[in-house]
């Protein structure tokens, strides 16, 4: 009996300490700088004890019952704390407000935990040998506890499902204090069954913590992944929400199938459309298809040369019926040539010139993504293009990103292009930037390609005029050696983000 | 398609699902380039081969690094070419040499050479004849790409260098050598202004890099780091054993907002490529000259193999040398070499890293040796699964001789697991994505310019016949001194042969 008693003992304190540490890696994962987190959490987590500890001056009767309902609520509130801070840190503002109340809430908890069973032990034993006994278990249980979260749990288990188990355990005790205890007890029964829902809630979180765990997906895409691919490029995530699908690339939005015609056709049109000569076109990036669906509009076009660095992508969009029904299978067509290669590698080595050439890279916030919209760049995509051939560039957004977008513009000037700006509207994103780019010159097209479900001709023109708020801003160019692009980039993205 | 924002707290969160451990395989590498016994061959007296054949020849020049291909680079432009240029290695280069592996080309030791506002005629002289400066614009795929440098300090990288945080200190740093900028004392190639030095200036050259910061109130920690980086960088001494003159010659020579630097995969390697194709047929490689004796009005140049006689000679290889070398000899060198260390690592993958990018050159506060250069910076790749770092180590403290004994005294798995250590500062995962570790062990890497050097007599030419050409003339080891001695050497032994 006594055995089994200090057992409890050893596991409330293991639990006590999961819970702590877990919350201090949390913490330090998520929010940097370790030795901060550690402190204040460690901190807080002490205080609560002592809080707790103070409050059981006020519990007088039914200890046991007490004992069992606080096991209960540590082993819910402890055991979900990961999953509810990792979901909480993608979805919510106020992160910290949330860790702080939940580790002050289970240091309280585990604070009332050890005095109250003291309490309810002192009958059985004498004062000296209890006082020993329990803080000799209390503390081996923070060794055990210690050494088995490093080295054991967060490399096998994580930390969500670390979490839980620790939930589990407490509930367990819980349980076995019904069992204990029992002559104690005004009404087992419904103890028991409180204890089985709080361990039926737990188990049912370590069967989906799978999912949180092994993808982290279904932790922040809140709808259904459809597809998730890690490829040695990026990773590949695509959800479904009734009808509207979703591209992430490494968890940045790519598109919504909602609305992605209009940024498509913005891409694609008022550039092509005043090229009825044109012949051979160029895409770069856009391994989706769905620029190339644009393109394959018109008739005149006999090759479309499509480059994307990963090639999972442009399988999984020719080949996956979902996928590639969304660029209406416009990456299987006879007339469209994969090349799955780096963009400016792959340029510097081709002869080929092009009438029409996409460009379609995802945004410069990093100084390797950066070196593609660069004067070195441009001036090599130039001299690809034929004497009266254009290029379209995506340019970020001129409202959110707006010296990013004007730096685009003028990187591309200072490489020899002509350049007409314009914008579209996508609700996804908001207002989206576009740059034309040509050698002498461009005019605006009279008709375009039918069944379009965004652009008209009459209006093409409300896409080229920027309101103030848009307008051009004085901007360096973007250099190779002096990427004042990335700058630019990360600077408005982090205002905005703030 | 393509919107995407900067870091957010779902990669964050992403992060730290992807932190996976690897057990690292066992590390390759070997020591590579020693030519220590060849050296020491000579040191010792060792007995050499007589040679089988002479040959008559003009002019010959000692050495293949950057001085020695600059004078072959002047006499054949000038239309000279009855000359021979001697190589002790199996490559030339010097200590612009480079290396090549399946992922890229890569430095064993110069790097880079700076672009000034306007630059050396010389420098300009031969870049436009490479190609890489039109009309007045450097190509841009020679420039150092953004983000050029970066240093981890604090545990964390920053970008850019030096850490900035005592402004005043700095801003009181930059007047001074603002103001020895205006005295025009301080040039490049050196010897222009040099020889205008009033007593004000030369008189910094009798006192150590580290004195003359403390008698001008820079007390600040980064100021004296940086100055203390820069000599042990520069010049392989700590700002204790550099002259005051030489220290601050790197900063009153350039001016503070030049365009970056000239870098390519292999360092400098590029141009002694880009040389050597020019001048193939005057280069032979493996030949050690181990005696140069005075015959009458020319000289007698022996390798073991082949025995020169010319009528004069370019000593492109490093001065001190000429002591054990020539007779009648010269002077001696005055000043100390340097040991270095330094390591190509092949990386099968990068270490992983938060919120920061690798830069071209990544420098560690605070560590003894110099930090490492990627060789694959220049790439225009956005994807570079593989890359070879270039790592750095001089000897700057204590005597260049115990030092050496020190770089000599340590085998390719000592020096391996220091370079490790170095490096795991900064990149607790490195020994996880390193495959290789390919280490050189320079026992004389460079002079030393301590208190007094600049000023020192230095072997110019005891002989009329014979011309010093190793940038150690200079007593400062930069490319641009490299070229303008060879060039100068050149255009004394045109005189000399009556071909000017």
């Amino acid at each position: 009996m006594a055995a089994v008693l200090f057992i409890s003992v050893f596991l409330i304190a293991a639990c006590g300490l999961i819970y702590e540490l877990i919350a201090g890696t949390l913490a330090s994962y998520l929010l940097g700088d370790s030795v901060l987190q550690f402190s204040t959490i460690i901190g807080a987590y002490l205080f609560a004890m002592g809080i707790g500890s103070w409050l059981t001056r006020f519990i007088h009767r039914g200890l046991v019952s007490r004992f069992i309902t606080i096991e209960l609520m540590v082993g819910l509130v402890g055991g979900f704390s990961s999953s509810i801070l990792f979901l909480a840190f993608t979805y919510v503002q106020g992160f910290r407000i949330l860790l702080y109340g939940l580790v002050i809430l289970i240091g309280i908890l585990v604070g009332l935990e050890i005095p109250l069973l003291m309490r309810i032990l002192k009958e059985r034993f004498a004062f000296g040998e209890l006082v020993s006994n329990v803080l000799t278990f209390d503390y081996l249980g923070a060794l055990g506890a210690s050494l088995l979260f490093p080295l054991l749990l967060v490399p096998r288990l994580g930390l969500v499902r670390s979490a839980l188990l620790f939930g589990i355990v407490n509930a367990g005790v819980a349980l076995w204090s019904t069992f204990l205890f029992k002559p104690h007890l005004p009404n087992p029964a419904w103890q028991r069954g409180a204890c089985a829902v709080v361990l039926a809630l737990l188990c049912g979180g370590m069967a989906g913590a799978g999912r949180i765990t092994d993808t982290a997906d279904a932790a922040l895409y809140s709808d259904e992944v459809i597809l998730s691919l890690s490829t040695p490029y990026q990773r590949i995530v695509v959800t479904r929400w009734k009808d509207d699908f979703r591209l992430f690339l490494n968890q940045h939005l790519q598109f919504s199938s909602k609305d992605e015609y209009r940024y498509h056709e913005a891409l694609v049109h008022p550039g092509l459309a005043s090229l009825p000569g044109a012949r051979r076109v160029l895409v770069l990036g856009g391994g989706d298809g769905l620029a190339v669906r644009e393109i394959l509009k018109y008739p005149a076009v006999e090759s479309v040369t499509l480059v994307d660095l990963d090639p999972e992508m442009t399988r999984q969009f020719a080949s996956h019926p979902l996928l590639a029904g969304l660029n209406q299978g416009s990456l299987r067509s006879s007339k469209v040539k994969i090349i799955n290669a780096d963009a400016f590698p792959w340029l510097e080595a081709s002869a080929e010139l092009f009438d029409f050439a996409v460009v379609d890279f995802p945004d410069p916030n990093n100084y390797s993504l950066g070196k593609l919209y660069s004067t070195a760049f441009y001036r090599l995509l130039l001299r690809h293009l034929s004497d009266h051939g254009l290029a379209a560039v995506q340019s970020t957004s001129p409202m959110f990103a707006r010296q990013s977008y004007w730096c685009i513009n003028e990187t591309l000037k200072q490489a020899g292009f002509q350049t007409r700006p314009y914008h579209v509207y996508v609700p996804s994103f908001g207002e989206w930037g576009f740059v034309l780019g040509s050698r002498h010159g461009w005019e605006m097209p009279a008709r375009l390609p039918p069944g379009l479900k965004f652009l008209e001709a009459r209006y093409l023109h409300s896409m080229f005029e920027f309101p103030p708020d848009m307008g051009p801003v004085a901007v360096e160019p973007n250099r190779l050696n002096d990427q004042t692009l990335v700058r630019y980039y990360d600077r408005e993205w982090r205002e905005i983000i703030r | 398609m393509a919107r995407d924002h900067p870091l957010t707290r779902r990669d964050l969160t992403f992060g730290i699902v992807g932190l996976a451990s690897k057990s690292p395989d066992a590390i390759q590498g070997a020591l590579a380039n020693e030519s220590v016994d060849m050296g020491h061959r000579i040191r010792d007296h060792a007995r050499f081969q007589t040679p089988a054949e002479t040959r008559r020849v003009p002019l010959v020049i000692v050495g293949g690094g950057i001085a020695g291909l600059s004078a072959a680079w002047r006499l054949d432009k000038r239309g000279f070419r009855d000359f021979v240029l001697l190589e002790m290695e199996s490559e030339v280069g010097g200590n612009a040499r480079w290396g090549r592996n399946e992922i890229t080309p890569y430095p064993w030791a110069a790097h880079y050479v700076p672009v000034l506002g306007k630059g050396p005629a010389l420098v300009r002289e031969l870049f436009e004849e490479l190609g890489i400066l039109k009309n007045g614009q450097w190509d841009e795929h020679y420039l150092c790409h953004s983000p050029q440098e970066r240093i981890f300090i604090h545990g964390r990288w920053q970008e850019g260098l030096p850490p900035q945080t005592d402004h005043q200190q700095w801003e009181r740093f930059e007047a001074l050598t603002g103001e020895l900028r205006q005295t025009g004392c301080f040039t490049i190639p050196m010897e222009q202004g040099w020889r205008k030095c009033g007593a004000r200036e030369r008189a910094l050259d009798r006192m150590s890099m580290e004195e003359w910061l403390a008698a001008n109130g820079l007390h600040s920690p980064e100021v004296r780091w940086y100055a203390n980086y820069a000599c042990r960088d520069d010049y392989g001494a700590s700002s204790a054993a550099t002259s005051a003159w030489a220290g601050l010659h790197y900063f009153a020579s350039r001016e503070p907002d030049d365009k970056g630097p000239i870098v390519q995969p292999q360092g400098n390697g590029w141009i002694v490529q880009r040389l050597e194709e020019k001048l193939r047929p005057h280069i032979h490689r493996g030949r050690m000259v181990y005696r140069i004796v005075k015959r009458g009005a020319g000289w007698q140049v022996f390798t073991e193999q082949t025995r020169f006689d010319a009528q004069a000679v370019i000593f492109a290889a490093p001065t001190f040398l000429g002591a054990w070398l020539i007779d009648p000899a010269p002077p001696k060198y005055p000043l100390e070499y340097s040991p270095w260390l330094t390591a190509n690592l092949t990386l099968e993958r990068w270490p992983e890293e938060q919120d920061t990018e690798p830069a071209w050159d990544n420098v560690i506060y605070d560590s003894k040796s110099l930090g490492y250069v990627v060789a694959t910076h220049q790439s225009l790749k956005v994807h570079q699964r593989r890359t070879v770092w270039t790592w750095y180590h001089s000897f700057s403290e204590g005597s260049a001789r115990d030092q050496r004994r020190l770089l000599l005294g340590g085998d390719w798995s000592y020096w391996k697991e220091f370079i490790l250590r170095d490096l795991e500062r900064a990149h607790p995962d490195i020994r996880a994505c390193v495959s290789r570790v390919d280490i050189m062990r320079l026992g004389h890497a460079m002079p030393r310019p301590g208190p007094g050097a600049m000023f020192a007599a230095v072997p110019s030419s005891h002989a009329p016949s014979l011309f010093f050409a190793n940038s150690d003339v200079s007593r400062l080891p930069l490319f641009e001194e490299a070229q303008y001695r060879g060039v100068a050497a050149a255009a004394a032994a045109l005189r000399l042969l009556g071909r000017a």
